[in-house]
């Protein structure tokens, strides 16, 4: 059977069969509970399943991701919201000293199956700390996954592989795409593998990896510049961390020319991590310099500057042309 | 379905073709095929067929313009739909009520394709690999010397195109260009009347044409023999048969037996028949006799090849040349047919000059120059006599060839062809 979800609704269809699938999988977070999350990702958990097993929490991050160390040491597999990314801070110190380190702390004896989930970027005229797109911080973290979906059947697939792995896993929802289409998706159960991409277009002349909300911007610039001859191959990187690294390679060395698109400021960024990894695997074979297409080094503005920040598919385009003209 | 058609690579090495004339027009429908465009490239005029039936949407050149290879021409509506469509998938984008507590979440209900895992929305097959491996500072200096990196044979790991060797390949084709930085520019003469002067930009192959002329002169260092030939027992020989063959539609002219006794020559001494690799300091034999027939044509001079004429009878020769240069003539001339000679002929003869210095078809070693056959007194066993003579001038790169092998070279051919009879016995 499948139906036509966007992303959050399968984010949401995700949660429900992994709670009937397993009485472990224990959900909660601030207004998860009886509100359903503030967008509505958790809607319909508690009623189904029960204050015990979906519930609402006190503003505390740290103690959100706190106790579910706890939980997942014993047994249990929570999957906590940060209600949004830029709120996680408070719990980074759980996650870098506990989550992250836990298999390593106990030379392998114990892993910690917690997902943490976070919808993530800008773009929906939120307030301040609502916007972040600080998946580098994360994936800079040894010990912690890093995902990111773009679709509604990536972000099914991909959440429940997430719940189903023995290690930590971070979540990050695009929440300015959590709406914006639908897909046609299997209603019960199934995974997407962690750490593989997947190649979104196929094409010849300039390789452009990105993720999330900013992969339909990717696609918008690719079909500008197709009109001027140009063929770009898209990738949705999926999983920053750990990256699919031969995916990334493959196709750089098959086009010659790479642009990372991120919404994230451009310095000490995924994009700087990608552009290593090209320049140490592919050199040979490049023909320009890879480069990056990204929000800009400040705070992330509010509203009014939200357009000019976030990478537009006019600036990736523009972008696209000159590496294929350098 | 809109079906965008690229300039196809047409092979050996063309990077771009003059549209000369389109042959469909925009809303014609049109079948897989069919001829769409005259091109005119370096070497032929050729036209470009349909990859698809549909109906022509949009041309995308004016006649004259430059199409560079991969670059779309042409653009096609396929599969019965019209213009531009895009297989509109089924969109009920009905906006739905924003959710959520903070900002404003852009929501709709437009339909994206549903996902398999793999999926790909393919917009081209992907081409091949990209294959040259060079460093950036590499390919800069490639770029800055005007070297295509694509030519340069790699010496490096694996084939790695380095810095010694574009600058080895720009060495190699120095000559050329020094001669093209010269730009001996009529921009640069000051007539006094030039408004009664008419600039006429050169065809494509004319250009070419110019191009590999100064390339072969100032390349190789040319020399020119000249001799007469006796060859009225070949002009009666020749007589003979002629009639009788033109019946079976064979049109015997000298050029055959000449061929034949230039492979005798050629096989005696294989320096003619060879060339010369200036970067590696060799020499190149070939053992195997392609004659390059030059041919005057409408779009200038062109040079079909007789293929391996070694294997050939003279009776067969006469036919290919036929064939050769009337294609060559009205421009049906195919470019494989246009390339690989190892030594090649003209005959300003058959238009009316005796002695000439033609020009090496580069990078050939010799090329052999007929004039027009004349009756003139020669001494023969002491007498003055009436007869047919063949002036000859045959150019050979001195660098590989003396002196003397360019006489010894046209006595044998006189020789060859003052007597029929042992040139067949040899053939």
């Amino acid at each position: 059977m499948s139906n036509k979800l966007n992303i959050v609704q399968a984010v949401n269809q995700a949660l429900m069969n992994e709670m009937e699938n397993d009485k472990t999988v224990i959900v909660y977070g601030e207004d998860v509970g009886l509100e359903g999350g503030v967008f509505r990702a958790t809607v319909g958990l508690q009623e189904k399943f029960g204050k015990e097993r979906a519930f609402d929490t006190p503003l505390a991050e740290s103690a959100i991701v706190g106790t579910g160390v706890g939980m997942a040491i014993n047994g249990l597999k929570p999957v906590v919201e940060m209600q949004f990314m830029g709120f996680s801070y408070p719990a980074f110190n759980q996650i870098i000293s506990h989550v992250s380190r836990m298999r390593n702390r106990t030379r392998g004896g114990i892993t910690l199956p917690m997902v943490i989930r976070a919808p993530y970027g800008g773009g929906i005229r939120a307030l301040e700390h609502h916007s972040e797109s600080t998946e580098a911080i994360y994936a800079h973290i040894p010990g912690l996954k890093v995902v990111i979906p773009s679709t509604p059947y990536d972000a099914k697939g991909l959440l429940i592989a997430a719940i189903r792995d023995p290690d930590p896993v971070l979540f990050l929802e695009p929440k300015r795409i959590y709406r914006a289409f639908k897909q046609d998706i299997p209603e019960e159960a199934y995974v997407l593998p962690i750490g593989k991409a997947k190649i979104v277009e196929e094409g010849k002349d300039v390789t452009i990896i990105t993720w999330g909300a900013m992969v339909r911007d990717v696609q918008k610039a690719s079909e500008m510049v197709k009109s001027k001859g140009i063929i770009p191959e898209i990738i949705d990187l999926r999983t920053i961390s750990p990256m699919d690294r031969d995916t990334i390679i493959e196709s750089v060395k098959k086009t010659g020319r790479a642009i990372v698109v991120h919404e994230a400021p451009k310095s000490f960024g995924v994009g700087a991590e990608i552009v290593s990894i090209i320049n140490e695997k592919a050199f040979l074979y490049l023909e320009a310099p890879p480069t990056r297409v990204t929000g800009f080094d400040t705070i992330f503005p509010l509203p009014r500057g939200e357009k000019h920040y976030i990478p537009s598919p006019e600036r990736i385009a523009k972008t696209i042309e000159d590496v294929v003209k350098f | 379905m809109k079906y965008e058609f690229r300039f196809p690579d047409i092979g050996e090495g063309i990077r771009e073709g003059t549209l000369m004339k389109w042959l469909v027009h925009e809303g014609e429908d049109i079948e897989e095929g069919q001829s769409l465009a005259e091109v005119e490239t370096d070497k032929v005029t050729t036209e470009i067929p349909s990859p698809r039936t549909g109906k022509v949407l949009e041309l995308k050149f004016e006649e004259g313009d430059t199409i560079e290879v991969e670059q779309v021409f042409i653009t096609i509506s396929i599969g019965g739909e019209s213009e531009n469509s895009q297989a509109p998938e089924e969109q009920e984008v009905v906006e739905e009520e924003t959710a959520g507590v903070v900002g404003e979440v852009i929501a709709s209900s437009e339909l994206i394709p549903a996902s398999t895992e793999g999926m790909i929305t393919s917009s081209k097959e992907s081409d091949e690999a990209k294959k040259v491996l060079a460093t950036p500072v590499a390919r800069q200096l490639a770029k800055d010397l005007n070297v295509d990196i694509r030519t340069v044979q790699g010496t490096g790991p694996n084939g790695r195109v380095m810095k010694e060797d574009i600058n080895k390949t720009k060495e190699t084709s120095q000559p050329i260009q020094q001669v093209k930085a010269a730009e001996i520019s009529s921009d640069s003469i000051v007539y006094s009347d030039s408004e009664r002067i008419e600039r006429i930009p050169l065809t494509r192959i004319r250009k070419t044409i110019a191009e590999q002329m100064v390339v072969s002169r100032f390349t190789i260092p040319h020399t020119t023999a000249m001799d007469e030939i006796d060859v009225t027992a070949l002009d009666e020989f020749r007589n003979k048969y002629k009639d009788r063959l033109k019946t079976e539609d064979v049109n015997l002219t000298y050029l055959p037996f000449i061929i034949k006794a230039v492979i005798n020559i050629l096989k005696e001494y294989p320096e003619f028949n060879s060339s010369y690799d200036m970067e590696n300091q060799e020499l190149l034999l070939k053992h195997f006799y392609h004659i390059g027939i030059a041919t005057d044509t409408d779009r200038g001079l062109m040079v079909p090849v007789l293929r391996d004429a070694d294997k050939k009878s003279i009776v067969h020769i006469a036919k290919e040349i036929e064939d050769l240069t009337s294609r060559a003539k009205n421009n049906k001339s195919e470019l494989h047919e246009l390339k690989g000679s190892t030594f090649t002929i003209t005959n300003f003869g058959s238009i009316g000059g005796l002695f000439g210095i033609p020009i090496i078809n580069y990078p050939e070693s010799a090329i052999l120059g007929m004039g027009r056959i004349v009756k003139k007194p020669i001494v023969k066993d002491d007498e003055i006599v009436i007869a047919k003579v063949l002036p000859l001038s045959l150019s050979y790169d001195h660098r590989i060839i003396d002196g003397a092998s360019g006489a010894r070279f046209l006595n044998l051919l006189s020789q060859l062809l003052s007597d029929p009879e042992i040139l067949l016995m040899k053939s």
